[in-house]
């Protein structure tokens, strides 16, 4: 009997995502209290009880650790990215419209996909620091494990592209520039894997804890509106600000036209990631 | 008494049960039952989750130890512990008063 419900534990810590070294230590300390005594076996409660504990108790755990460390990482990314895109100024490039295709692919790229890391990881940061239970439920955790995984994807898409640009560009720019984004990009991205472990981690535990997750105003912390008004007002005004910088460097036609794409970017962001990353219910 | 009602004292309840030394799992429930003349009768594998999450937050620890030929985590109370059951005894004392001075 005691082995039977051990082979039933067993199976149902695999089905709630608990990892294996926790799984032989929870199976190694359930099957010495239930040969102990002869009625343990009766009040140790249903293997799918015991798991979905567990699950409940590391999932909200895990799931903060990796959004923090999401953030650092690609805290580090993100200056690496500032500090090729201030140099490049420098570097000597020619005019985008002149570049391989390679290098016009990777430039739209640095410039669509920081902003998806950022707003993701930033997100996931701000609800594991508003969700401080214990014991989150699950569709919380989905959420904040989403945003990270997103965070973490966009920001290796990032390191890839701005590789590729350095590497495509590399005969036409300052090879100072080429170096320093090369060993940027070096260091940043082992950096971001390390950090997709945990977050693989805590996107594998499935507790099952009935609550439903917030959304963007829960978030941001003030007033509540049509999520979708409030998404058009945010790409509005995202596309004002670049086409004010633009204007004030004395180039308002372009500023218009990378204004609306920034705007259009933003809004069709929202439409498309907006429920899977918990910002809509 | 129900498992709701027990599931919010779980950790004061668990630490006070390991002030007097280190304990194992099944030790831990046998101690807990007996203290509470039975009245602490919650489902015994619930316990190592809560011991797990107390042992993470640092305010136990466990080692292996063997005895009867078999692998038994043993648990104690940390320093930091020790401390968290000093400030969650106080804390309960002073709401146990305050709804004793109440419903009587």
């Amino acid at each position: 009997m005691i082995e039977l419900y051990l082979d039933a534990l067993n199976r149902e810590l695999v089905d709630v995502g608990i990892p294996i070294r926790l799984r032989r230590r929870i199976l190694a300390e359930a099957e010495d209290h239930l040969r102990a005594d002869d009625g343990a076996l009766e009040r140790f409660g249903t293997p799918a009880e015991i798991a979905n504990e567990f699950a409940a108790e590391i999932g909200a755990r895990a799931s903060r650790r990796a959004a923090v460390g999401a953030f650092v990482a690609l805290g580090f990314a993100g200056a690496v990215y500032a500090i090729s895109f201030v140099g490049a100024a420098f570097a000597g490039h020619p005019q985008p419209d002149t570049w391989p295709f390679l290098a016009q692919l990777a430039l739209v790229t640095v410039i669509v996909a920081p902003q998806v890391s950022f707003v993701a990881g930033s997100l996931a940061l701000v609800r594991v620091l508003r969700q401080r239970a214990p014991v989150l439920p699950s569709t919380e955790l989905t959420v904040i494990n989403r945003r990270t995984g997103i965070a973490l994807v966009f920001g290796l898409v990032t390191m890839a592209a701005l590789a590729l640009l350095a590497f495509e560009l590399r005969d036409d720019s300052a090879g100072w520039w080429v170096g320093l984004t090369l060993v940027g990009v070096a260091v940043a991205t082992p950096l971001l894997v390390l950090a997709a472990l945990p977050a693989a981690v805590a996107a594998r535990l499935r507790p099952r804890v009935a609550g439903e997750p917030g959304d963007l105003f829960d978030d941001l912390g003030f007033g509540r509106t049509d999520p979708w008004r409030f998404a058009g007002l945010v790409a509005i005004g995202l596309g004002l600000v670049v086409f004010l910088v633009a204007a004030v460097q004395g180039d308002p036609f372009d500023g218009a036209i990378n204004g609306t794409a920034e705007a259009l970017a933003c809004f069709a962001g929202f439409a498309a990631l907006g429920r899977y990353l918990g910002f809509r219910r | 008494m129900r498992a709701e009602v027990l599931r919010g004292h779980v950790d004061l309840l668990l630490l006070a049960t390991l002030r007097e030394g280190p304990l194992h799992g099944y030790g831990i429930v046998e101690s807990l039952r007996s203290a509470s003349a039975g009245a602490f009768d919650l489902a015994e594998g619930t316990v190592y989750p809560a011991l797990y999450r107390l042992e993470a937050a640092g305010l136990l620890s466990s080692r292996w130890t063997k005895a009867a030929g078999r692998r038994r985590r043993v648990y104690e109370l940390t320093r930091h512990g020790r401390g968290e059951l000093a400030r969650s005894r106080d804390e309960w004392r002073s709401f146990a008063n305050a709804v004793e001075a109440v419903v009587t």
